[in-house]
């Protein structure tokens, strides 16, 4: 889906900065938040194709916000990629009611990983 | 097998550190080393302009201070001992100044600012410098990754009392710490237990630990006072007697 918008959400502005390149050289439109309130308001306005979420953010957490997600119909739609340090330890069944179709690892992808998520999951 | 035990009785050494100390260790260090394997992987992809190398490289180095700090404190409070750290008058304007210098770099680089606020100062704190300025790091490399973006971070040195204590606090703004978070956080300080810290997600507590044993260590205390827009973190040492020489 050429053109496609995807949302990025994580505080790491520095980690965002470096996805925002590869999508971009992907042929993807990146917006990104760096909180889950930033997040939610950018969700409302854009309605992203695709939602890739850090987990651990200040504030309202990642699973605060999936939760906000799924409350909305229209919303819990979106494809969405969980993208953690902590992914080993998560489990991807619980996941999948929240709309959440794929998990990468921090600390083991490189970056033609999240443009490959992307594509799967869209 | 040997060798991990012997690393993990190193680690648990005098300061009272056990194994999930360690995994906390482990975890605070995966975030900034993940990151720098993703500046290091970009690269090596090859599609960075000459401007993005500087500035990825330049990331890297930052992160990779940031981590070092982090494995440097922990190696020093396990080999906490009460021989190796004199107490010495420290002016606590030129400290604060000096952590500050040390921290532009990173600040600058995530578009934040680090201040000082202090008056001229005649009165001295009693203190390891070593000690105190990790302290004052760790509170202000804790604001600049947990408080708003582009929200300021001060320094700052007060008296307290008739000038028997003096207070150095590292204060930012962001949203307040919930109620429960936050007595969960006094908790830390106050038992040195190393459980989460929720509202500061990602920070496991390891940090306000180590300040906390490292201030234990000179007579001093570690504190954090709760703002509707953010926290204060801060160190009440014993002032001098000893006159400043002007």
């Amino acid at each position: 889906m050429k053109n496609a918008r995807v949302l990025v959400i994580d505080d790491d502005q520095w980690l965002v900065d470096e996805y925002t390149r590869t999508l971009t050289a992907a042929g993807y439109t990146v917006e990104r938040a760096g909180n889950a309130i930033d997040a939610m308001e950018t969700i409302d306005r854009l309605k992203p194709d695709v939602i890739i979420l850090d987990l651990f953010m200040p504030g309202p957490n990642g699973i605060v916000l999936l939760h906000e997600i799924k409350s909305h119909t229209d919303l819990s739609r979106i494809p969405i990629i969980l993208i953690s340090n902590a992914a080993g330890d998560l489990k991807p069944d619980v996941l999948v009611p929240y709309g959440v179709l794929k998990v990468l690892d921090k600390t083991a992808m490189v970056p033609g990983d999240i443009v490959a998520a992307v594509k799967r999951v869209l | 097998m040997e060798g991990n035990n012997s690393i993990i009785r190193a680690v648990g050494g005098t300061s009272g550190f056990d194994i999930p100390a360690v995994i906390t260790a482990a975890h605070e260090l995966k975030s900034p080393l993940a990151l720098v394997r993703q500046l290091s992987l970009s690269l090596q992809a090859g599609e960075c302009t000459p401007r993005d190398i500087e500035i990825v490289a330049e990331r890297i180095t930052l992160t990779s201070e940031r981590a070092l700090r982090l494995t440097n404190d922990l190696t020093r409070a396990a080999r906490l001992d009460d021989s190796l750290f004199c107490l010495e008058p420290i002016n606590p304007l030129t400290m604060l100044e000096d952590v500050a210098h040390e921290l532009t770099p990173l600040y600058k680089a995530k578009g934040r600012k680090i201040s000082v606020t202090a008056r001229r100062y005649s009165l001295l704190a009693v203190a390891n410098s070593d000690l105190l300025r990790r302290i004052l790091l760790n509170f202000a490399d804790n604001a600049l990754h947990y408080s708003a973006p582009e929200a300021p971070v001060t320094l700052s040195a007060s008296a307290m009392g008739a000038g028997e204590r003096i207070r150095l606090s590292v204060r930012d703004f962001g949203p307040a710490l919930p109620a429960d978070i936050w007595k969960s956080m006094e908790g830390a300080i106050g038992n040195g237990a190393t459980h989460g810290i929720h509202a500061r997600p990602e920070s496991s507590g390891l940090g306000i630990y180590i300040a906390n044993q490292f201030a234990e260590h000179m007579g001093a205390q570690v504190g954090v006072t709760r703002h509707r827009d953010g926290a204060t973190f801060y160190v009440d040492l014993n002032a001098s007697t000893q006159m400043r020489l002007l």
